[in-house]
């Protein structure tokens, strides 16, 4: 297969997809595609699906009709197959889902070692230099209980890289983090970005979708409302339930405290700052 | 009988008596360890049958009374054929019993795992067998140290069943009933098997806090 071919095959790409919890319907007729080394980010209001979507890329949710396929490989419902399909896609949770067990070193190898039955030196030399990518390579011998849940967020995208998936998707990563925790966690994706890898990213962090993203899905009630460009969204929505959804997310200093304000501020312009600074991709 | 002519006349027997408990339990918790392992596993696994069967082994083996399984063994299995030692018969009895314990408290440390980090392993690719191996029964364990120690210890209080067959060399509980047919032991008998199994529980006991500490899992 000559590359030109190969590269316009979506490395993720779902077709009809239908799925109801009972008789909400939880994702409407979802078409979407995503092309290698392409970063999507899905935004939305609570409710909208956007999880589930996410959710449903490795079939973690059962869906009721459509089809999914990964580098142009449908992915069937349960088995090996979908074991096999499932290792090449690398997911992040909210909650981090650490082993609990098991050291921060463990952790990374497991799947490497039992799935691909990388030797296990080879799997430790390339765990520590993930650990080390991430920023977390002095934790290397302690459990996840004893690390923050910023360095816990960045363990857990080095155990996912570490199976050297073709696709990431992260399913709001930083929710569950203390707000002083996000930026180390959003650095850490935004690296993984630059460096070309495909994503598919659910997030609340305005900033951060606006500044990484080749495209913006915005999502309500189960559907694809938009699709566009990070700029074409965010300065001129084109539907009325997005203008709507965004308003919120205007910072309003009446509500936050004075520092908290700041440290917003200074972080907005941070993001502004490199957005400027950053060279436009090739 | 005083204690220093008891032990002048049986001190040996009570340490073999005390050995052969001391074996008794080990192969008896052993093998209820590895059963209770398998059906814990056919219990969580997808396939409903096996679901079912391991549901009906625990529901079976926890409600029976270990003497009226023994005498099932001994007296109802050579109606089919199934000629057992009585020593085997015990140890069947002493195994079934603990193994579907065991399971239960198995389940209850497997529902102390976050769903959550079941997904994160087959997010990663693992199969069923691989999650059951790696996550579920490691976790599984270290959560359960402490009920299973304690059924260490009612498995060996349940190794006295031995005393009701014919076993050879006899153990703590069958010495005390052969001292006290041949001779007038009395409670003193009754004293020094005491002494024996509690001592071996309160060490068993000591041991399985020291491993509980060392293998709890840190959240």
């Amino acid at each position: 297969m000559p590359d030109e071919i190969r590269d316009e095959i979506p490395v993720i790409e779902l077709e009809n997809v239908e799925k109801y919890f009972g008789d909400l319907h939880v994702l409407d007729n979802i078409n979407l595609r995503v092309k290698k080394g392409e970063v999507v980010v899905i935004i939305g209001p609570s409710g909208s699906g956007k999880s589930t979507l996410c959710r449903t890329v490795n079939r973690l949710e059962t869906i009721d009709s459509g089809k999914i396929r990964i580098a142009g490989e449908e992915m069937p419902a349960e088995g090996k197959e979908l074991a096999r399909i499932r290792s090449e896609v690398g997911m992040v949770f909210q909650s981090f889902n650490l082993f609990a067990h098991k050291t921060i070193l463990e952790n990374v190898i497991m799947a490497p070692m039992s799935v691909k039955k990388t030797p296990k030196a080879q799997a430790v030399k390339e765990a520590m230099e993930l650990l080390k990518r991430v920023g977390v390579e002095s934790q290397a011998s302690k459990v996840p209980a004893q690390l923050s849940g910023g360095q816990q967020q960045r363990v857990a995208i080095a155990r996912a890289l570490a199976m050297h998936p073709r696709a990431m998707l992260f399913d709001e990563p930083t929710s569950a983090l203390d707000p002083e925790m996000i930026n180390e966690v959003l650095d850490v994706i935004r690296e993984v970005a630059e460096e070309g890898m495909t994503m598919l990213i659910v997030t609340h962090e305005m900033n951060f979708a606006r500044q990484v993203a080749d495209r913006i899905i915005f999502m309500d009630q189960g559907r694809i409302l938009e699709e566009s460009t990070p700029e074409a969204f965010f300065e001129a929505p084109k539907t009325e339930r997005a203008r709507e959804f965004l308003s919120k997310y205007s910072v309003s200093t009446s509500r936050l405290p004075r520092g908290a304000y700041e440290s917003v501020e200074k972080h907005a312009s941070g993001v502004l700052g490199m957005r400027i600074s950053a060279t436009p991709e090739a | 009988m005083n204690l220093t002519t008891l032990l002048e006349q049986y001190g040996k027997l009570y340490l073999t008596a005390l050995f052969t408990t001391w074996t008794l339990t080990a192969i008896s918790f052993s093998a209820a360890f590895v059963i209770g392992i398998l059906i814990t596993v056919m219990r969580i696994s997808p396939v409903g049958p096996l679901r079912a069967a391991g549901e009906i082994f625990v529901q079976i083996f926890r409600n029976i009374s270990g003497a009226a399984l023994l005498i099932l063994l001994v007296y109802a299995l050579p109606y089919l054929n199934l000629l057992f030692s009585y020593y085997t018969c015990v140890i069947i009895a002493t195994s079934l019993i603990p193994a579907a314990f065991c399971s239960e408290y198995l389940m209850s440390g497997i529902n102390t795992i976050d769903a959550g980090q079941i997904e994160a392993a087959r997010a990663l690719g693992m199969s069923f067998f691989q999650i059951i191996r790696n996550i579920v029964i490691p976790q599984a364990l270290r959560s359960s140290v402490l009920p299973l120690t304690n059924l260490l210890v009612s498995t060996m209080l349940t190794t006295a069943l031995a005393s009701q067959v014919p076993v050879n060399p006899r153990e703590l509980t069958g010495l005390v009933s052969h001292i006290n047919t041949h001779a007038v032991g009395g409670v003193l008998a009754f004293f020094v098997s005491a002494f024996l199994y509690s001592a071996t529980a309160v060490v068993i006991g000591r041991i399985g806090s020291l491993i509980d500490r060392k293998v709890r899992i840190l959240r």
